[in-house]
């Protein structure tokens, strides 16, 4: 018989939700201002009520993944407190296994060998989008508030800081739109054995036949745990 | 109660008083008659070495133009017989003209404005020569002679914004001062003109390569929030004239320039709706300038820190991306084979 296995709560659902619809928000009334000839985001620019409307509701965008960053970080505090997990639960931490899996898959892919590499809960893929974004939140808001508030900045950091921040603000949006675009959104959409979407994102479940492809290792260690009950 | 009928029908004789002081005045423009002749349509001459040389002044344009309350010789002082002289001289702003400052009855002229420009660096420079010298932009590059351009109540109502920017704690009184004495002669223009207008021989290497100026300003400029936000239509941001003023634009060395180092600060945050209580370290910040390895090196090696990081991380991941899909490619193209 088969059966669905959680794999993201509703909790975490909804911090990808308000991860990603800020984040759509924040493309759309930002890129126009960093391609400020281009005819396509003066589409978007006049679509958000121009440049005044889009500043107030690219702030209020932030604010809003601000929040939930934050409280991204109080969670994964709180559960680490409560939790107290060992090195090898912390599933999301890069380690050699993840070496090892990419030289194993790079063998799968270029046909030298018939096996996947064996996944855990996250595979190097999925962590490196969770500490992609994780880096970027910190360049992007960092940047973002001192942007926000150029001349309080200024009255205890260096004036270079303001310039780095715009550079950074803009060059760090672009990082992140295309390793969206790119990298995620091929692993979750684009990807034919995916094509069009994998629904976890909203359902929070997987099926069996769906853990057993793509974290057979994490499928393992939930049976022999279950037998051992 | 009785104020507020008072402060109305202030505001009326008031409103009433500007009326009828500008279409007096506007009948009083042509009161030499010059438009008997000139206000023919297509007068003109036509002669071997200049072409066509229009005449014509259309009474409804000079009526609506900046200069519509200036008789015509005021300005063309030379020309005071019929027939008029075959040479006659150019146009100079700075003469006295008849027509007096409103609520001021003093004599107006632009003899302060020349005299700025004068002394600025877009002044004349002894030590230039002749030729270098014209290069430079006089009274009329910039204030292009405007007769033909009407003014429009929209365009007023735009340029009493922009005199709002800096003239907010004056009052009302400040304000109708303000636009009653602007309304007579040329209104600031917009912000994205003034750049243009600048850009016309700042971001022009074969104007610029004369003169010792950074030919980076426009790009700079351009590459930073104030020039793509304006690009935008946000009117409020910084343009030329804000930073380096209007006719007194001096080089940064220049201890009475705007944007010296001891004065930058106080540029930044003079108007109401800029920066604000600006720091001195947040007055340093380059605004304009393509950062090069010698004078901006920390912004430099950050934009190509960012190039660098990205064209990586997308070229690991596009190959990443290519491989997977070829091999769902292969094993498509197998399955089928076996079938």
């Amino acid at each position: 018989m088969s059966q669905d296995y959680t794999r993201f709560s509703v909790n975490q659902r909804l911090q990808h939700i308000f991860m990603f619809v800020p984040f759509i928000i924040l493309v759309l009334t930002g890129f126009p201002i960093k391609f400020p000839e281009s005819q396509f985001w003066s589409v978007v620019m006049s679509a958000a009520g121009g440049i005044d409307k889009a500043r107030v509701i690219h702030r209020f965008a932030a604010g809003i993944m601000i929040l939930d960053f934050s409280f991204h970080i109080l969670y994964v505090f709180y559960n680490l407190i409560k939790k107290r997990p060992s090195l090898s639960e912390m599933h999301l931490l890069p380690t050699k296994r993840d070496g090892q899996n990419i030289i194993q898959n790079l063998k799968y892919f270029l046909f030298l060998s018939d096996e996947r590499p064996r996944f855990h809960k996250f595979s190097y893929i999925e962590k490196f989008d969770y500490w992609a974004v994780f880096w970027g939140m910190f360049i992007m808001a960092g940047s973002g508030l001192v942007l926000w508030f150029p001349v309080q900045v200024s009255t205890f950091l260096p004036g270079i800081v303001i310039q780095i921040a715009y550079v950074a603000h803009s060059d760090e949006a672009m990082l992140a739109l295309l390793a969206i675009i790119i990298w995620h959104f091929y692993n979750v959409h684009f990807n034919p054995r995916i094509w069009p979407a994998n629904k976890v994102w909203f359902k929070g479940t997987l099926t069996e036949e769906e853990m057993e492809y793509e974290h057979p290792l994490e499928l393992e260690e939930i049976k022999a745990k279950k037998e051992t009950l | 109660m009785s104020t507020t009928i008072c402060k109305r029908s202030l505001f009326f004789i008031l409103g009433y008083f500007l009326l009828t002081a500008f279409s007096v005045s506007a009948q009083q423009a042509d009161a030499e008659n010059c438009n008997l002749c000139h206000g023919l349509a297509l007068f003109g001459i036509a002669t071997p070495s200049d072409g066509l040389r229009s005449f014509e002044v259309t009474s409804e344009a000079y009526k609506h133009s900046t200069h519509r309350n200036v008789i015509c010789r005021d300005c063309h002082t030379d020309i005071n017989a019929f027939p008029h002289p075959e040479e006659v001289k150019k146009v100079e702003c700075s003469k006295a003209c008849h027509i007096s400052k409103p609520f001021a009855l003093t004599g107006y002229s632009h003899v302060q404005q020349a005299e700025a420009h004068a002394i600025s660096a877009h002044g004349s420079n002894p030590e230039y020569s002749d030729e270098k010298n014209a290069a430079h932009p006089d009274c009329k590059y910039c204030h292009s002679n405007s007769f033909r351009n009407e003014i429009k109540d929209e365009v007023l109502e735009k340029s009493s914004q922009h005199c709002l920017r800096c003239h907010e704690g004056e009052g009302l009184a400040g304000v109708i001062l303000h636009v009653s004495s602007h309304s007579g002669h040329r209104t600031a223009e917009a912000s994205v003109k003034v750049v243009k207008l600048c850009s016309s021989c700042h971001a022009d290497q074969s104007r610029m390569k004369q003169f010792d100026v950074n030919l980076t300003q426009v790009a700079g400029y351009e590459r930073q929030f104030h020039g793509k936000a304006l690009k935008r239509g946000l009117d409020e941001v910084a343009n030329c004239m804000d930073c380096h003023r209007n006719h007194l634009i001096l080089p940064a060395d220049d201890p009475n320039s705007s944007i010296n180092r001891n004065n930058i600060q106080q540029t930044c945050s003079s108007n109401g709706s800029c920066h604000t209580n600006a720091t001195a370290k947040f007055a340093v910040a380059a605004i304009h300038s393509e950062p090069t390895t010698q004078n901006n090196p920390i912004i430099f090696f950050v934009e190509w820190g960012f190039i660098i990081l990205t064209a990586g991380t997308m070229a690991l991941l596009f190959a990443h991306i290519l491989l997977d899909f070829g091999r769902w490619v292969g094993d498509t193209w197998m399955r089928r084979k076996e079938k």
